[in-house]
């Protein structure tokens, strides 16, 4: 037997975001991008963290990022996924990539415009399309598109 | 440190709706099973730990709620979460309290009833600064990976789609099993609905409500307790570093997966894992993944994943059956999955694995895939 609770919640929370990643988020108001770069490796980390994961050292030595890169990996997404930013189903059909930027070594999950979906290949150089209001979190860049 | 082994698993039948039990209900139906198997009463239960994701739920402390259900009342209970690995990783802290000495006999219960909650709801809820404004779950999550893997290593679709056809023909012996179709066919997986390029609906695993359970015993007590217990000769769990982006081609180089297995290996004195191994329960979230993992677990040389499927290789009847319970493609209960891999590997090794058993396993591998951050590793044999 199965009974229904109808429940329904709007709720709302406060993260602290830590110094490095404030200091992105600030970067985001200016279409500014930074990495953090470990001195012992030198793999430049995107989001910026306070320690390298591989060499536990602290970092400290921030990296200019370019807001275009190239794509590491590409898909359509076909079923409608929860945003977890509206709570919303985002609609269908949508691309989804990792674009390695320029500057970082690692790769970034975003959009991808899907208008030149037949462009969609790894290697493909994409930009950043940037919100005309910025309010300093990751989704002030909307997606990327295919450079053409 | 004492030796460790399973002498008893217990599971639930697995399916889209269990609206005949609560979730205690459903814990107690494993846990059962498990004790009854081992012929013990829960009285000679020293420990229960128990495995699952609760915000899929969203019912808190579920430790709490159905840990009665474990017949955890008046002992020590614990539980864990780490995503896909959270069962394999409750079974390796169950071997290491057994292990030290602290207890005798331990109970371990992993569940999950995705259709009381909501698990994408769980899954969005992510890095609220870096990802969660990017909302493609885990299934955009895998795909992306896949274009790395398929790029590179050239594997088809309809390489992808025998490895679905295998784990569901699996399942249809396996009475537990979610997605039994003994008929299917690499059409039908292929001419399914497209979910996320290039993951079509038959390659994914399902969700499931459903829970199992081991009963774990010290060296003295498990040979009392079980003609043919299931040692466990190696227990491995890795954590690696928390975005998507971190890892480049994360699912060909698997890092995490690859050195807890060959960690595993060392410990358990295995060399070629192809042929050392009987029997393998891999937890396998997408057909694509389970091609990875052969590679990963070093069952082929990089690359040869697909020869491996084309060749039937991990078939029932093949060299090293690879899921002949149907994995995680065919039951998906999260907080149990994991606890599936290795009460299925115990039953090979036990002889009770009914009419999916492999003959002959004196040792078989069990794996865990958490999110993209976790690994675990065991290795169970007949000897000690």
């Amino acid at each position: 037997m199965s009974v229904t609770v109808p429940i329904a919640m709007d709720l709302s929370w406060r993260y602290a975001s830590g110094a490095a990643l404030a200091r992105f988020c600030a970067g985001l108001r200016e279409r500014r991008l930074e990495a953090l770069q470990c001195d012992s490796c030198g793999r430049r980390y995107l989001p910026p963290r306070p320690v390298c994961g591989d060499c536990r050292r602290p970092m400290e030595r921030w990296a200019p990022v370019r807001d275009e890169g190239a794509l590491a990996a590409w898909t359509i997404v076909h079923v409608p996924i929860l945003d977890g930013r509206t709570g919303l189903p985002r609609p269908t059909p949508y691309g989804m990539g990792l674009v390695h930027l320029d500057g970082a070594d690692t790769t970034v999950n975003h959009y991808v415009e899907l208008a030149g979906a037949t462009e969609l290949r790894i290697g493909a150089r994409v930009r950043a399309v940037w919100r005309t209001e910025l309010r300093g979190a990751m989704d002030d860049i909307e997606h990327f598109e295919v450079i053409r | 440190m004492r030796r460790v082994a399973i002498v008893g698993t217990g599971q639930t039948r697995h399916a889209r709706r269990r609206d005949d039990v609560s979730q205690p209900e459903l814990v107690r139906e494993a846990a059962t099973a498990a004790l009854r198997d081992a012929g013990i009463g829960p009285g000679r239960l020293d420990a229960v730990l128990l495995s699952n994701m609760e915000l899929f739920e969203g019912r808190v402390m579920p430790e709490l709620w159905v840990g009665e259900g474990a017949f955890a009342g008046g002992l020590p209970c614990m539980k864990i979460a780490t995503g896909g690995t959270s069962g394999t990783s409750t079974a390796i802290a169950a071997f290491h309290q057994v292990a030290s000495g602290l207890f005798d006999v331990a109970l371990v219960v992993g569940f999950e009833k995705h259709s009381e909650g909501h698990t994408q709801t769980g899954m969005a809820l992510t890095d609220p600064f870096w990802d969660r404004g990017v909302a493609s779950g885990a299934l955009g999550n895998f795909a992306l990976s896949i274009s790395q893997y398929v790029a590179e290593r050239g594997v088809t679709p309809e390489q992808a789609a025998r490895v679905a056809v295998k784990a569901r023909r699996n399942a249809a012996l396996n009475p537990y099993a979610h997605l039994r179709m003994a008929d299917l066919t690499v059409d039908d997986v292929l001419e399914s609905r497209m979910l996320a390029e290039p993951i079509r609906l038959l390659d994914m695993c399902p969700q499931s409500d459903g829970a199992c359970a081991l009963v774990v015993a010290a060296e003295g007590v498990a040979q009392r307790l079980c003609p043919r217990p299931a040692w466990v000769r190696a227990a491995v769990t890795r954590h690696d570093q928390p975005y998507l982006g971190d890892h480049d081609r994360r699912l060909l180089t698997m890092r995490s997966l690859r050195d807890a297995a060959k960690t595993a290996y060392a410990q358990a004195g295995v060399s070629d894992p192809l042929t050392d191994l009987d029997v393998a329960e891999i937890y396998e979230p997408v057909t694509y993944a389970e091609l990875a993992w052969y590679e990963a677990l070093g069952f082929c040389p990089e690359g040869e994943a697909g020869r491996l499927i084309d060749e039937g290789v991990t078939e029932l009847g093949g060299q090293l059956p690879v899921n002949p319970s149907g994995g995680v493609l065919s039951s998906n209960p999260v907080g149990a999955s994991g606890v599936i891999r290795v009460a299925e590997a115990a039953r090979q090794i036990h002889g009770r694995a009914g009419a999916h058993q492999v003959p002959d396993v004196d040792l078989a591998l069990a794996t865990g895939y958490g999110v993209y951050s976790w690994a675990d590793a065991i290795v169970l044999g007949a000897a000690a």
